[in-house]
């Protein structure tokens, strides 16, 4: 198992570093600095979504509600701090929606044993219709002014890097720290091993799926203040959009099994370096926007057919709902 | 009941059927006659099952050959099988539970244009001949075993079959059911159809069997015509091992003393659980080895998974689990964990190990979820040293540091598990089928680690269904049957027949 995983970690590694060697060849514009630091900055918000994801699928289940949890809770925070509320208030309030939501989530999946597919799809769809139908009256919310000195969370940069790659890089720390270091990580590799042992060794198997969900809640919400910033407005029509398959895409394509299980914060960076080299050089070589659309599908279908090859589900521990 | 030797139907000359190193049959002779009921009897693990999967094309035979009709034959497939007239019908039914009776019936037989009305004629029709009461235009799902049985059945007859096998067909009936089910059977042998019963229940086969083959260990030991056989010889048959060619010699009380009982660590009182546990009562005792036997069905696990947590009792009704004095009654495995009970489960691959980790990894799982509350930090070091203590206490033959556990051999994934539970520091340790899987020296080895545990005084409970390692290990039995503990023997006083002839029904 070890040598297949690394193997599919090394492929999509040799796949980036020809591509990265053959779009600097080829393409003039694309092996400055300063470009790759716009591509880095490009996908910043897509990798931190990956690695909130990446603990859902590593605990075995996957979240489709991230994109929701990202636009509603910032854009209650930027409507209250702009109705006047104070800013802590607002802050205070986006986060709690977030982690009610988060925490929603994994109640009816630890408790109610929905699938994660069906639950996250329906609650993801409920947060956001909820937010465009009864919370907000416009598509965007801007970013207000008493919450300026947050804007650099977006805006900015220190030592000659945009401050959103700071944050995707504390994120995977954390995330990384996370998985690594703490009892809660072990016993979500352990989830995703095999749910049913986790059970009966007298892992709080529920407690963690709570857990699991509430931690991608917040990383997204922390992803929108992030995305939010940066353009100075939060559109809530951003659900609509079909976001929620990159994510999963950069989490498949850097080798997480969505078996579960299988993987860690490298994998994450791999594959959003790899998705982040692909668009960036598509954009300079100036491919329309549905075409760059065909050309994820085609490489989200190869990410999991290699998946389902080299991470093949165990039949004896799958349930009913598994991705 | 007497049939004139005929040329038999179906026939397995010398056959061998191996799984890795072990024969799960090994050198048999077996004739079915043309319209016999042949009853197959023998103990958990005899091979009655794999004989008959040879015959459905499910195992392929590793040695030996199959005959129909006196010509050489090796079904590969199911279907092959049925081609040749042999058809089995699974435990676990094979219909299609969302299509109705006659869509299950003509299933794989449709034309490209189906009248459904057609088929729900000719169904009709047919399960009329056979006498079958079924209404052929309701889903599978909405049915109840027996008439699902009797559509398996019905779809057996209507492929024209010539030989029809049953594993274990009356273990989900009523009695009623049951009653039906034998005048099936008697209106198939009417018919002119062989039929296999796989069965547990003695009295069974002596009422409708035509002869009775007894399986043991692999090996055949008689077939006899039912007039001839009474229980007392069926089940000296299925037991009477030669121990001397076993290391099982001895049972505990021959060679070692029979350790008293310390205070009483469990009692279960009047215990329910779905049908399957039935108003059972029990203790377990603290520094002694509880073994308890029963065959398929009877309810062991799902009991002892009951007390560990793992399952729940039924809510009202459903008996008292009294541990250390004190009421228990836990919704998940932790808090049984937390107070002391660990479950080594008889199915490690589904729910004893985790298969990407290495075994120290497995074994700090177990720690970490002991003691999660005081430590929310899971350093490698302590890794290490766990994997180290227990790969030294239990002998785990690992080739590499970082080699996964699903490598090991069976016996080291087994001690690995129960690392993994013995790092957790338990009172009572519930061993459910301690060596199934396992090679001969690990199974040993694992004796000895049981008998480690109850010398320390921790109550220990071993779930077993062959009964020489249930003598050996125990100093107490309980014989469970039916979802019930039936009998109780002290090491001295138990032998194989008594325990058996507790466990029969």
């Amino acid at each position: 198992m070890h040598r297949f995983q690394l193997s599919q970690q090394m492929i999509v590694s040799v796949i980036f570093v020809l591509l990265f060697a053959g779009l600097s060849l080829l393409l003039p514009g694309f092996a400055n600095t300063e470009n790759l630091l716009t591509l880095l900055q490009n996908v910043a918000i897509l990798g931190i979504l990956g690695l909130g994801m990446a603990v859902i699928v590593i605990g075995r289940g996957v979240d489709l509600s991230m994109i929701a949890s990202l636009a509603i809770p910032v854009a209650l925070t930027l409507q209250l701090a702009d109705a006047g509320h104070s800013t802590a208030l607002a802050i205070i309030a986006g986060l709690a929606l977030s982690a009610l939501f988060g925490a929603a989530n994994g109640w009816l999946i630890a408790y109610a044993e929905v699938p994660p597919l069906f639950v996250t799809l329906a609650s993801g769809l409920f947060l956001a219709g909820l937010g465009q139908a009864f919370l907000f009256s416009t598509e965007a919310v801007v970013w207000p002014e008493p919450l300026q000195f947050l804007s650099a969370i977006g805006r900015g940069r220190l030592a000659g890097i945009p401050n959103s790659i700071w944050i995707f890089a504390l994120v995977a720390v954390a995330v990384h720290a996370f998985l690594s270091r703490l009892t809660a990580g072990v016993f979500t590799y352990s989830m995703g091993d095999n749910p049913m042992a986790a059970r009966l060794a007298g892992i709080p198997v529920r407690i963690m799926v709570i857990v699991q969900y509430v931690s991608s809640a917040l990383i997204a919400t922390l992803a929108g203040f992030v995305m939010a910033a940066s353009v100075g407005s939060m559109s809530t029509r951003i659900y609509n959009s079909t976001w929620i398959y990159d994510v999963i895409l950069v989490v498949v394509l850097g080798g997480i099994g969505l078996s579960g299980g299988r993987g860690s914060v490298t994998n994450v960076l791999i594959g959003t370096l790899l998705i982040g080299t692909l668009l960036n050089g598509l954009t300079i070589l100036d491919v329309s926007f549905p075409v760059q659309n065909l050309i994820k599908g085609f490489v989200l279908l190869a990410a999991i057919m290699a998946d389902t090859v080299l991470n093949p589900r165990n039949e004896e521990t799958a349930q009913q709902g598994d991705i | 009941m007497t049939h004139e030797p005929t040329q038999p139907v179906v026939s397995l000359r010398q056959a061998v059927v191996r799984y890795g190193g072990s024969a799960a049959i090994d050198g048999i002779d077996f004739d079915l006659r043309a319209g016999e009921v042949h009853a197959l009897l023998g103990e958990n693990g005899a091979g009655k099952s794999t004989l008959t999967k040879v015959m459905a094309g499910v195992v392929h035979l590793s040695e030996g050959e199959m005959l129909v009709d006196g010509a050489p034959v090796s079904p590969s497939t199911p279907k092959d099988a049925l081609a040749l007239g042999i058809a089995m019908v699974f435990q676990e039914t094979s219909l299609v539970p969302t299509m109705t009776v006659a869509q299950n019936l003509y299933l794989g037989q449709e034309r490209a244009f189906n009248r459904l009305r057609g088929i729900n004629i000719a169904a009709q029709q047919f399960l009329q001949s056979l006498n079958f009461d079924v209404n052929p235009t309701v889903t599978v799902a909405m049915l109840g075993a027996a008439k699902r049985q009797m559509v398996e059945i019905a779809r057996a007859v209507l492929h024209n079959v010539r030989v029809i096998i049953f594993d274990e067909p009356t273990a989900t009936l009523t009695p009623e059911e049951k009653q039906h089910f034998f005048k099936l059977v008697k209106n198939l042998k009417a018919r002119g159809v062989s039929v296999i019963f796989i069965s547990h229940a003695l009295e069974e086969a002596l009422m409708i069997a035509d002869r009775i083959t007894v399986l043991r260990d692999a090996r055949h030991v008689l077939t006899e015509a039912t007039g001839r056989l009474d229980r007392e010889t069926i089940i000296k048959a299925m037991i009477g091992r030669d121990l001397s060619q076993s290391f099982y010699g001895h049972r505990r009380g021959d060679t070692d003393a029979v350790r008293p009982e310390g205070r009483r660590l469990l009692s279960v009182q009047n215990l329910r659980m779905a049908g399957v546990v039935k108003n059972t009562s029990f203790s377990v005792f603290a520094g002694q080895v509880t073994g308890v036997f029963g065959l398929v069905g009877a309810g062991r696990t799902e009991t002892f998974k009951v007390v560990a947590g793992a399952l729940k009792r039924n809510f009202l009704h459903g008996g008292e689990v009294v541990l250390n004095g004190r009421p228990v009654r836990y919704r998940t495995p932790a808090p049984a964990i937390r107070d002391g009970i660990a479950y080594i489960t008889e199915d490690r691959k589904v729910e004893g190990f985790f298969e990407t980790m290495t075994p120290p990894r497995n074994i700090h799982v177990g720690k970490l979820a002991r003691s999660w509350r005081s430590q929310p930090l899971a350093p490698k070091r302590e890794e290490r040293q766990l994997g180290e203590t227990w790969r030294t206490a239990l002998n785990i033959k690992a080739v590499s540091g970082d080699v996964k556990v699903i490598e090991l051999s069976g016996g080291n994934q087994q001690k690995v598990v129960i690392a993994k539970s013995l790092v957790q520091d338990p009172d009572l340790i519930i061993f459910d089928e301690p060596t199934r899987g396992v090679d001969v020296g690990a199974i040993a080895e694992i004796h000895e680690i049981i008998n480690r545990l109850a010398d320390a005084g921790k109550g220990v409970v071993v779930i077993s269904s062959y009964l020489p390692e249930i003598l050996a290990l125990s100093d107490r039995i309980l014989v469970a049957r039916q979802g019930k503990i039936v009998e109780e023997f002290s090491a001295g006083e138990a032998d194989e027949k008594k325990i058996m002839y507790a466990a029969i029904h």
